[in-house]
């Protein structure tokens, strides 16, 4: 397990980050996917930028009626803030899902985003969320939604030479309730599914679902059809199973030797309906 | 692993067998071809530079098409072997006139097309075969989609001379 | 008559904290990768990713030329080496050639081709890449049943499993050319038969060699062995004349460290109506890899001695057929054999219950060897040492509340809802073992040496690394000398330090080895005894407390005293010589056989498949406990390791020879988050065959735990007409299960 020659840079500013980038460095945001490969030399970077470096970028705040998320806060920051905990439980929770101790103690947020691994946990919260993502430039930034951020498998909106610097989340009120489920794959602590599911209720009825699916296809992806389904209902079993079953519908499902497809979709299902029904019991 | 699917290329069946068997189009619709050489009769020279995720390595290999019976179907072998492993895949095409599809435009109108379905095995070995097991499946998938998408779009351009 | 009261602490029996512990869990141990030396050169291996090809050529000149690289071997240039060997004689066994590097042909994914040496491990790293090989690529056979036909009654699986040490294996040979000396420190169970056997492969004369066996970060059976890196090493060595450091990487020791199990069990299992076991029949197909190693034949003999289980049955019939396939070769893993032979019996007899509509708690109370019958003989050529096997199942089964359990399931399966009791009562063969039946000799020996001031030093044959020998042995010496725990430290582990040994595996050490440790200390009490007699100038005389006391006038000499004076020689008792230490090699008259039983209580999710255990109740009978701190720690980790094969590990091989669970991404290793709470507790039935009446606890865990979690399971799906599932026991095969019997 020993990795190629690689040069190692601890970027002083976002700035420094972003030239090195431009000059073709590869960035590295907790390594928790990047190391593994290169030990074993199926990714050979010849320059690695390591933007955990960036202290400044690991804030977690409320401003402008948001929660804006530093790129490099570690799955532990986000697991454990007080301020998530209150105005976004669905992201602690999730956060907390994340593979092991170790795993969540140097991962960031902004890593596992970039990286967008089909099977990492944060990006159904994001879906969910409808979280917003600010890209930084050299010369300039933008902001794009989660259903525009994640495109494929591994594969996202991040353009060559940008850097993901925050996370934008809502903060919903007491009539929201959220919820993340998810079937681990025991050997990788990835999800074999997982499903965030986020729910208004306004006098008895759903004014709003939302629900993120991560695992079972190439990218996460937002269960419209379920949400749709979801609004206007009384959130009776029957309603909910009845949305739940729409999960995966028209969705490539992928298979492997921890899961077939059909048994990724079932998990999709049975846990769009737990994930409703724990975000439903959440509402005040 | 089995691999198996279909998609529609926005050309006849006769064009679409063509291209398909084109190798300076393979070559640009490959992901990651960086060269594609006849070495012999329906049998190529490639290389090519696998990018994903953090992966990335340079493979060396070969195409074989065999079983050709135009314009409805032949066989696809692909061989590629680097450090971080080797790759194998062999698959049945067959390519069908499909039913007229509508081309989003103002005005709509019809236009050939055809359904390629594809089935058939791909095996990695090496490095790669030990820590790709969840992503073998997907990035199966992707490739064969970015593949016929970048097809699609050299196929709408006027044939080169 | 003077009286003296002599207050003194003993120590077997308490649960005392691992002396070795401190060194462990604070990272100061020295483990092969830790040992530094000046001119240190570092070997890296090429591997052959294809599971069955010809070599047409392989091109090492860039290699040769790259930055730093001193060398490069393939197999063409290994002249004069041994093959690796395989320690089992049988009659008509076919044994492969072993080389140390492949030649013309590659038989596994792993199968080492080249090595590469440089002053920097980067650098052979790098150069490692630059190796041209010409592969022919051929076809594969990694399924041991394919070339088979079959007869069935129950097929009944037991997975390939990876061994997974925390440390991977290593070594570094150091060759002292001017004095013909080779050190070579090795990450392994058995020094001093790796020094005899590497010795042989090298032409080395066993004297010139030196094998350590510094920290060993964990073994479980994969250490049992000789491999071509071990002599690799040392020949590299003394080929540059320099120290050569070689450690496996995880990659490595997943696709070349050997694996564990790897069976397709066929049973029946005959009986009368009333529940009477008639007999068992056994075919046992074992999947042994590309090549024998060192054990690979005996382990499925083991399954096949351990067939009776805890029965009393005289008619047993196996056959064994070893398919040679391209992976790994299978040696000892924890249990080795055992755990297979218990998973396929207490299946069967559960299957019998069923049958039978029996409750099988109670037709394995009917069929156990009864108490007043031992020493039992078995079917198979066995002597059962002791044993008592009904009480605790009957302790297991009041602990668990068995009978309300069975209420609470009759109500859930009302609703619809999975909940699975399942028993397992094993037994197994262990402190191996009598010379006759063992391989390469199954004494062990230990030295005592008492030093001029006193302080008492070990050396044991045997090669503790994790079990906490170095714990135990001075609880046995502090106990029998009367002194402290600190005024004794245990040495293993160096063929320089130490008289020959057997070393550290089938729950031999303290069985064994503590055994010799015993009789090496009564030599000793005589001898202090006999000095202490001469400086009080009495016969009549006791040790205790660490003093020889005169029983008439209560006077005393220090054991202090005494060793100085041993050493000072100013005067001897009669037909005495100078110095106190005395060396013993014990031979055991027979096994032993420790037992128990494990209940295990599932809780079945109906959606998903998943399975929750609920309780874990082990009541194992290992003989007389030394610490009971250290036996919890031996079950806990047998039985986590037994989880891990009852639910989530399996070493998988494609059709083509690639191990595709290659990685800890994929292959499912137990951690502390997915152990249940286990209930650990034991009856006591000391063994007859040696003087500390222990019987040895390292893979009962693993041997009790697979049957007992897949009984469990079935039983919750036995509603649906489930009868058998093949570990690992995934939620999937248990949904699919629920999807197609519901």
């Amino acid at each position: 397990m020993i990795a190629q020659k690689f040069e190692y840079t601890a970027p002083k500013s976002l700035d420094e980050a972003l030239h090195l980038l431009a000059s073709g460095a590869k960035p590295i945001a907790g390594g928790m996917s990047l190391i593994p490969m290169m030990k074993l030399r199926l990714a050979a970077p010849e320059h690695l930028v390591d933007l955990r470096a960036l202290k400044d970028l690991s804030y977690i705040r409320e401003a402008g009626g948001q929660l804006h998320i530093g790129a490099t806060a570690s799955h532990y920051d986000v697991e454990s803030s007080a301020l998530l905990r209150q105005k976004c439980p669905l992201l602690t929770e999730t956060a907390a899902a994340i593979g092991d101790v170790q795993v969540r103690n140097m991962g960031t947020i902004g890593g596992s985003v970039a990286h967008a691994d089909p099977a990492a946990d944060y990006p159904a919260a994001l879906q969910a969320l409808e979280a917003k993502f600010v890209l930084q430039g050299a010369k300039s930034e933008r902001v794009v939604g989660a259903t525009d951020f994640f495109v494929d498998a591994f594969t996202t909106a991040l353009e060559p030479g940008e850097i993901l610097r925050e996370v934008i989340v809502p903060i919903d009120d007491a009539r929201t309730g959220t919820s993340y489920q998810k079937m681990a794959q025991p050997a990788s602590g990835f999800a074999i599914v997982g499903v965030a599911a986020r729910v208004r209720q306004n006098a008895g009825k759903i004014s709003f679902a939302r629900l993120g699916i991560t695992g079972l296809s190439n990218r996460a992806y937002r269960a419209s059809a379920s949400e749709k389904a979801l609004e206007g209902k009384s959130s009776t079993p029957a309603d909910i199973q009845s949305a739940a079953a729409l999960v995966a519908q028209g969705i490539d499902a992928n298979s492997d030797l921890h899961a077939s497809a059909d048994y990724r979709r079932h998990l999709a299902v049975v846990h769009a309906s737990r994930a409703l029904k724990t975000a439903l019991s959440r509402i005040a | 692993m089995k691999i198996s699917g279909s998609y529609v290329l926005p050309i006849a069946p006769e064009r679409a067998y063509q291209i398909l068997q084109d190798p300076a189009i393979l070559a640009q619709a490959m992901p990651g071809c960086e060269s594609l050489e006849k070495i012999g009769p329906d049998e190529y020279g490639m290389k090519m530079k696998v990018l994903l995720a953090a992966l990335s390595g340079q493979f060396e290999g070969r195409v074989r098409i065999t079983d050709q019976s135009p314009p409805s179907s032949f066989r696809l072998i692909v061989e590629g072997s680097g450090r971080i492993g080797f790759l194998k895949g062999e698959g049945l095409l067959r390519l069908s006139p499909a039913a007229t599809i509508r081309v989003l435009s103002a005005a709509p109108s019809e236009a050939p097309s055809t359904v390629v379905s594809y089935e058939g095995d791909a095996q990695v070995g090496g490095t790669m075969a030990a820590v790709g097991q969840r992503l073998i499946d997907g990035t199966a998938k992707m490739m064969i989609k970015k593949f016929f998408d970048k097809l699609a779009s050299l196929a709408s351009l006027p044939a080169s001379p | 008559m003077a009286t003296t009261t002599v207050k003194t602490e003993t120590f077997v029996g308490k649960r005392i904290r691992r002396r070795e512990d401190p060194r462990l869990i604070t990272g100061t141990a020295t483990y092969v990768e830790d040992v530094q030396m000046p001119g240190m050169h570092y070997a890296v291996i090429l591997r052959s990713p294809h599971a069955a090809a010809r070599i047409r050529s392989i091109d090492t000149k860039q290699a040769v030329a790259a930055p730093g690289v001193v060398c490069v071997f393939t197999g063409k240039d290994i002249k004069g080496v041994g093959a690796v060997p395989c320690g089992i004689a049988m009659p008509d066994l076919r044994v492969p050639p072993h080389t140390i590097l492949a030649t013309d042909r590659v038989y596994f994914v792993g199968h080492p081709i080249a090595v590469v040496v440089a002053r920097d491990r980067y650098l052979a790293r790098d150069a490692a890449d630059l190796i041209e090989v010409d592969y022919q690529v051929l076809p594969a056979v990694a399924d041991p049943e394919k070339a088979l036909a079959k007869v069935v009654k129950q097929r009944i699986v037991s997975q390939r499993l990876v061994p997974m040490a925390m440390e991977t294996r290593g070594v570094v040979a150091e060759w002292h050319g001017a004095d013909r000396q080779l050190n070579l420190y090795t990450s392994t169970q058995i020094p001093h038969l790796v020094r005899t056997l590497v010795a042989g492969m090298l032409g080395l004369e066993e004297n010139r060699m030196r094998v350590i066996a510094p920290e060993v970060g964990g073994g479980f059976g994969s250490k049992l062995n000789v491999y071509a890196e071990e002599a690799l090493t040392g020949y590299v060595s003394m080929k540059i004349q320099k120290p050569v450091k070689w450690i496996e990487s995880r990659r490595e020791n997943f696709t070349c460290t050997i694996h564990g199990r790897g069976h397709v069990d066929f049973y029946e299992i005959a009986a009368k109506r009333d529940g009477t076991i008639l007999g068992i029949k056994l075919k046992l197909i074992q999947d042994v890899g590309a090549y024998h190693q060192l054990l690979t034949p005996l382990i499925p003999q083991l399954s096949v001695l351990m067939m009776p289980g805890l029965y009393n049955t005289q008619n047993i019939r196996a056959d064994i057929v070893g398919v040679f396939t391209n992976c790994v070769p299978t040696d000892a893993y924890r249990g080795a054999g055992r755990p297979e032979a218990t998973h396929g019996i207490e299946r069967m007899v559960d299957m019998l219950a069923a049958e039978l509509q029996m409750d099988p708690a109670e037709i394995r109370l009917k069929n156990f060897v009864t108490k007043d019958k031992f020493p039992y003989p078995t079917a198979t050529g066995l002597v059962y040492d002791s044993g008592d096997y009904a009480t605790p199942l009957k302790k297991a089964l009041d602990l668990v509340g068995y009978h309300k359990l069975r209420q609470e399931q009759a109500d859930a399966r009302k609703q619809s809802k999975y909940m699975g009791i399942g028993i397992s009562t094993y037994g197994e063969i262990c402190a191996i073992g009598p010379s006759p039946a063992t391989p390469a000799g199954g004494w062990e020996s230990a030295t005592v040496k008492i030093e001029p001031s006193g302080k008492v030093t070990i050396m044991t044959g045997a090669c503790p690394h994790g079990q906490g020998e170095e714990t135990t042995f001075a609880q046995i010496a502090a106990d029998e000398l009367g002194v402290g725990l600190d005024d004794i430290l245990v040495l293993r582990g160096d063929t320089a330090v130490v008289q020959y040994g057997i070393g550290t595996f089938g729950s031999r050490a303290t069985a064994v080895g503590g055994s010799a440790l015993y009789y090496a200390l009564q030599d000793l009490k005589a001898k202090i005894k006999k000095f202490g007699a001469m400086l009080l100038e009495s016969e009549d005389v006791t040790l205790t407390g660490g003093k020889v006391i005169c029983n008439k006038t209560g006077n005393s000499k220090s054991l202090q005293e005494i060793a100085g004076a041993t050493y000072r020689a100013l005067k001897l008792p009669p037909n005495t010589e100078p110095g106190l230490m005395a060396t013993r090699f014990w031979e055991p008259p027979n096994f032993t056989f420790p037992f128990g039983a494990h209940i295990v209580v599932t809780d079945i999710d109906g959606e998903t498949g998943q399975i929750k255990i609920r309780r874990y109740v082990a009541v194992d009978d290992c003989g007389n406990i030394l610490n009971p701190l250290i036996v919890d720690g031996q079950v806990h980790g047998g039985v986590a390791q037994g989880l891990g094969q009852a639910l989530w590990e399996q070493a998988v091989y494609d059709d083509n020879g690639q191990l595709i669970t290659g990685e800890l991404m994929d292959y499912a290793v137990p951690r502390s988050h997915m152990m249940p709470w286990i209930e650990s507790h034991h009856t006591c039935t000391p063994s007859p065959v040696n003087p500390l009446g222990v019987k040895g606890v390292g893979e009962a865990g693993t041997i009790g735990c697979s049957p007992a979690v897949v009984n469990s399971v079935v039983d919750a799906l036995s509603p649906l007409g489930v009868r058998h599932i093949d570990m690992p026991l995934t939620p999937e095969k248990i949904w699919k299960l629920l999807a197609t019997k519901n």
